[in-house]
């Protein structure tokens, strides 16, 4: 994502021709190796291969654009807040996925997004964000009785 | 209008006690019963509906339903079958399990669980809108002799229960099951237009889905698919019109793998005592169920065979490699 | 007139003090869970539906009907406040109403959805009393050839959402349309771009896609912009109510929206997606200023919602008069049926017209309350968009999460959801249109099938598509409407030449 080449050459473009064209491989890949087709009509492999093809076609289209420096430059960015943001979301599913619980996985992804979005107070905001999913917790869980997931916290109630 | 007049009645107490009371049931989570599908379908009524018994009855004082989604049910097997030697579980499933169980290629089975009930079944019905020249099920099979692929069906998703009959009253007319031309819809609406509307020559789906338009004409019942007729329902069945063809779709509850022999004692004993409860007979009525009780060991014998059937018969389908 | 007659009866009952009570918790409770995004009326619906076993039946149809509506309002809200479609049919409210309130206009945005769902919900209501028998009779004609025909005129639409270049458009939408084709194929039950996740085969989830790209998409690219980071909502820019400009540019857009959607949510297959786009393309079109479009124009909010609220009655037509419960609201309306021992289905009319005609009085007096109970916390709603920055994201994307954690609580589920998130920030980074994706994975499968049904009808001959006088006139009417952008150009060309 270097902003090199001026407008002459779009990196960006280019991968995102080399992505496209990977998927219409992928697709074309997936669907021959499917074994059974429809004894009447159109079988399951058609629509598939009109969307490769499709993907294929707009390939070529976003390397045009990207040779001819039809995209806007990008701007500058903040890895750290993406980063953050990301972070908090992988936190969430690893709790979740190793049985911590709701509200411990929520209150580290509200309290990870808030820094990102450049608040220095990272254990206030986790004491907020604990705050926040157990009144949550109780509210979807006890009251209207959804299932979610729980942990050594939501065991307590 | 009368009688909707005459219900109305009640206070706001009652609905905030309702709330409380389904709070209350989540509260304890002694037993848990895994629904493999999103709430409000088939296997979702039944947990729930289990979950219901199993409190009134006072066989279990905390039950805990949890949806598991995802590929006919096959996720939810599979983290039933993770939670080996649990006795705490039970899961819903049923004769569409184990189809999509072949046809996902899952790598699980059901032969890995702890069967321990049928619980109930629901008998299949063959339909033709009401002016179509097919009057009963002996002009359906010659219609399937002179040209398979003319004869279409409208049924369920592809490899479910409407689809297995579907291929085999093909087979037993004389044809060949791989040709047969089945139409899968997404829901029970989807396919009854598509009934109702003359696009298709016949229609497949639990008896209670079309029971409101054959009773109004709408629909002809050609036939049920079960062994025998039932008193209360006026059509024949497949078989004592010549078509040698039994399929329900049935429900029942497995648990985990692995269970002590007093774990599964405990689980049979609560669901015995469950469907012989008044609350159960009462659901069943209501959903319009039919009780098909059958203790664990029986179960687990039925169990095979139906196994082996659905197998043979997709691959007679070409919907599973042979 | 019977019929009519039959519905002022039903509606002094549910207007009795008690049911509008039991309305009231009906709308708080579906609201509640609502709000979720991924948690739709349908299945907001099934949730709450024990809450209604223990009361009469009077009491549970009224408050039954209160979730429901307070289910489909509560994804409105959340689509327009913070860029989280709560379900596919809010999806194109989103569109026009983020971007409303993100310009200090999110009182007349939600306004203007609340109050236009009552008159869809109103007028459809009428529909049903006057139109059901002979509109069913219609509805009942579609087979899959016209189906496919009807998708062939949605498609053209979608390029209402395209943005400035045709290239970027069609691959966001192609690339929803390879995500359509992830999973079981309903036709064959074969599994295709799964690559052995088993919980792939069940596809793609719209709304996880729905919700990734636009919530946390949104949130990644807005913290990626550290120049931005300062900019705070103004909540409130101008009236926080609807001034005379925005009624005189919402009723025709509300009316519009209710002949969009009251017919096709009669079809059996036929959705509150297409209705809402349809609309949300013809408002584009019809627009005065269509230069406010993609900025927040208010007609882009008024329409879908209209038609969103509209097909979700339209439902009702095929349910009542037939028994085909043809969407999954539909089908938890039947469940909801079945705890009084009813069999649905072509007699209900006949045996029990006091139940069917409470319940659409029913319907009425919930929307009826939706409003009372909406109307004045549009102020409070609004205000939410006033807490500082951080937290206002961190409790978007715990709201965002949270509606697939209780619809699905899988990993690979919520995994899915920030790879979308991912995508979404790529895509707003390098100006791609993230809308054209979803409707892709909307409409793709869909078509798909209804395609391949149709040929297996007819056993391969695709002159099926033309035989069917429904579809072959609606092949025709998406054919000019490729056509027209391209004649209507070229006819301004010469214009401009001749002036």
């Amino acid at each position: 994502m270097e902003e090199t080449g001026q407008r002459r050459i779009d990196p960006v473009g280019i991968a995102i021709a080399g992505v496209l064209a990977a998927l219409a491989l992928i697709i074309i890949l997936d669907t021959n190796a499917l074994t059974l087709t429809s004894v009447y009509g159109v079988g399951p492999k058609a629509m598939p291969y009109v969307v490769a093809v499709g993907l294929g076609v707009l390939a070529i289209g976003n390397l045009v654009n990207a040779l001819t420096g039809g995209m806007p430059a990008g701007e500058e960015l903040n890895y750290q807040a993406i980063v953050r943001i990301l972070g908090g979301l992988a936190a969430l599913i690893a709790v979740i996925g190793f049985g911590g619980g709701f509200i411990i996985g929520t209150a580290l992804l509200f309290a990870m997004t808030s820094a990102a979005f450049g608040r220095k107070a990272f254990h206030i905001d986790l004491l907020i964000g604990l705050g926040l999913a157990t009144v949550v917790f109780l509210v979807f869980s006890k009251l209207l009785s959804l299932t979610l997931p729980s942990g050594p916290l939501e065991h307590l109630f | 209008m009368s009688r909707f007049r005459k219900l109305v009645s009640g206070t706001i107490a009652a609905g905030l006690f309702a709330v409380m009371a389904t709070s209350a049931s989540a509260q304890l989570s002694e037993l848990k019963i895994i629904a493999p599908a999103a709430p409000g379908g088939g296997w979702d009524q039944t947990a729930r509906s289990l979950q219901q018994a199993m409190v009134a009855a006072g066989v279990a004082k905390g039950v805990q339903v949890v949806n598991v989604l995802g590929a006919g049910g096959t996720v939810g097997l599979a983290q039933l079958i993770n939670s080996k030697g649990d006795g705490n579980q039970l899961m819903v499933n049923g004769f569409v399990m184990v189809g999509a169980i072949l046809l996902n290629k899952a790598p699980v089975t059901l032969d890995q669980t702890t069967p321990i009930a049928r619980l109930t079944e629901e008998m299949e019905v063959v339909v033709v809108p009401a002016d179509s020249p097919i009057k009963n099920a002996k002009d359906l099979a010659a219609a399937i002799k002179t040209d398979v692929s003319k004869v279409t069906f409208a049924g369920g998703s592809a490899g479910g229960v409407d689809h297995i009959l579907a291929a085999q009253i093909v087979k037993a007319s004389g044809g060949d099951p791989a040709k047969v031309n089945y139409i899968p819809f997404s829901g029970g609406g989807e396919s009854l237009a598509a009934i109702l509307g003359g696009k298709v020559t016949a229609g497949i789906s639990g008896y209670g889905e079309y029971e409101g338009q054959i009773k109004s004409g709408k629909l002809r019942a050609l036939g049920v698919s079960t062994e025998k007729r039932r008193s209360d329902v006026d059509v024949p069945t497949l078989k004592e019109q010549g078509l040698d063809v039994v399929v329900t779709n049935w429900r029942s509850v497995v648990a985990a793998p692995g269970l002590s022999d007093a774990d599964k004692k405990k689980l049979s004993d609560a669901v015995e005592k469950t469907v012989k409860s008044d609350a159960w007979k009462e659901i069943l009525k209501q959903k319009g169920w039919d009780d098909a009780y059958m203790p664990a060991d029986d179960f687990a014998k039925f169990l095979k065979t139906e196994q082996a059937r659905v197998t043979d018969v997709m691959k007679a389908i070409g919907l599973v490699k042979s | 007139m019977e019929a009519f007659g039959s519905l002022i009866h039903g509606l002094s009952i549910a207007a009795q003090p008690m049911n509008l009570m039991y309305a009231f918790i009906g709308v708080m409770l579906g609201t509640a869970v609502g709000v979720l995004p991924g948690i739709g009326p349908a299945l907001t619906v099934a949730l709450l539906l024990p809450v209604t076993f223990k009361l009469d039946p009077a009491g549970s149809l009224i408050m039954f009907a209160g979730i429901y509506y307070g289910g489909m309002y509560g994804g409105s809200t959340t689509a327009i406040l913070i860029n989280t479609p709560g379900e596919s049919a809010s999806l194109a409210t989103a569109l026009e109403g983020h971007k409303m309130a993100k310009a200090g206009r999110g009182g007349p945005a939600l306004a203007t959805s609340a109050i236009g769902s009552f008159v869809a919900g109103t007028l459809a209501t009428l529909g049903i009393v006057f139109l059901a028998p002979w509109l069913v009779k219609i509805a009942i004609q579609f087979g899959p050839e016209d189906y496919f025909a009807l998708m062939c005129v949605a498609f053209v639409t979608v390029s209402a959402t395209f943005g400035d270049s045709p290239v970027r458009g069609l691959t966001s939408l192609f690339i929803g349309l390879m995500l359509g084709l992830v999973g079981i194929d309903t036709l064959t039950g074969q599994a295709r771009l799964t690559f052995g996740i088993p919980e792939l085969l069940d596809g793609i989830e719209v709304t996880t896609l729905a919700v990734g790209l636009f919530a946390i998409g949104e949130a990644l690219y807005i913290a990626s912009r550290p120049a931005h980071l300062a900019d705070t909502i103004e909540p409130v820019r101008g009236s926080l109510w609807m001034t005379k400009e925005d009624w005189k540019r919402s009723w025709k857009p509300w009316l519009r929206g209710t002949a969009f959607g009251f017919p096709i949510g009669a079809l059996p297959a036929g959705g509150a997606e297409i209705p809402t786009f349809l609309s949300y393309s013809t408002e584009k079109r019809l627009c005065k200023y269509p230069k406010e479009f993609g900025h927040g124009a208010i007609e882009g909010v008024a329409g879908p919602e209209a038609a969103n609220n509209a097909s979700a009655a339209g439902t009702l037509v095929p349910l009542l008069t037939l028994g085909l419960p043809t969407s999954a609201t539909a089908a938890m309306m039947l469940a909801g049926f079945q705890q009084y021992g009813l069999n649905p289905g072509p007699l209900l009319f006949a045996e029990r017209p006091d139940l069917v005609w409470g319940l659409i009085a029913s319907l009425f007096i919930a929307n009826f309350m939706l409003i009372v109970l909406n109307l004045p916390l549009v102020g409070l709603w609004v205000k939410l968009l006033s807490i500082p920055q951080p937290w206002l994201y961190g409790g978007i994307l715990v709201f965002a999460t949270m509606g697939t954690i209780a619809a699905n609580p899988s990993v690979v589920e919520l995994i899915q959801l920030v790879v979308f998130g991912l995508m979404g920030f790529l895509m707003r980074r390098y100006d791609f249109p993230v809308a054209p994706v979803v409707i892709g994975l909307i409409l793709g499968p869909i078509a798909e099938a209804q395609l391949r049904r149709a040929l297996s009808i007819s056993l391969g001959d695709p002159m099926v598509l033309l035989q069917s006088p429904l579809s072959a006139t609606l092949l025709v009417i998406a054919l000019l409407a490729l056509a027209a952008p391209f004649v209507l150009r070229g006819l301004d060309k010469m214009k401009s030449t001749e002036d």
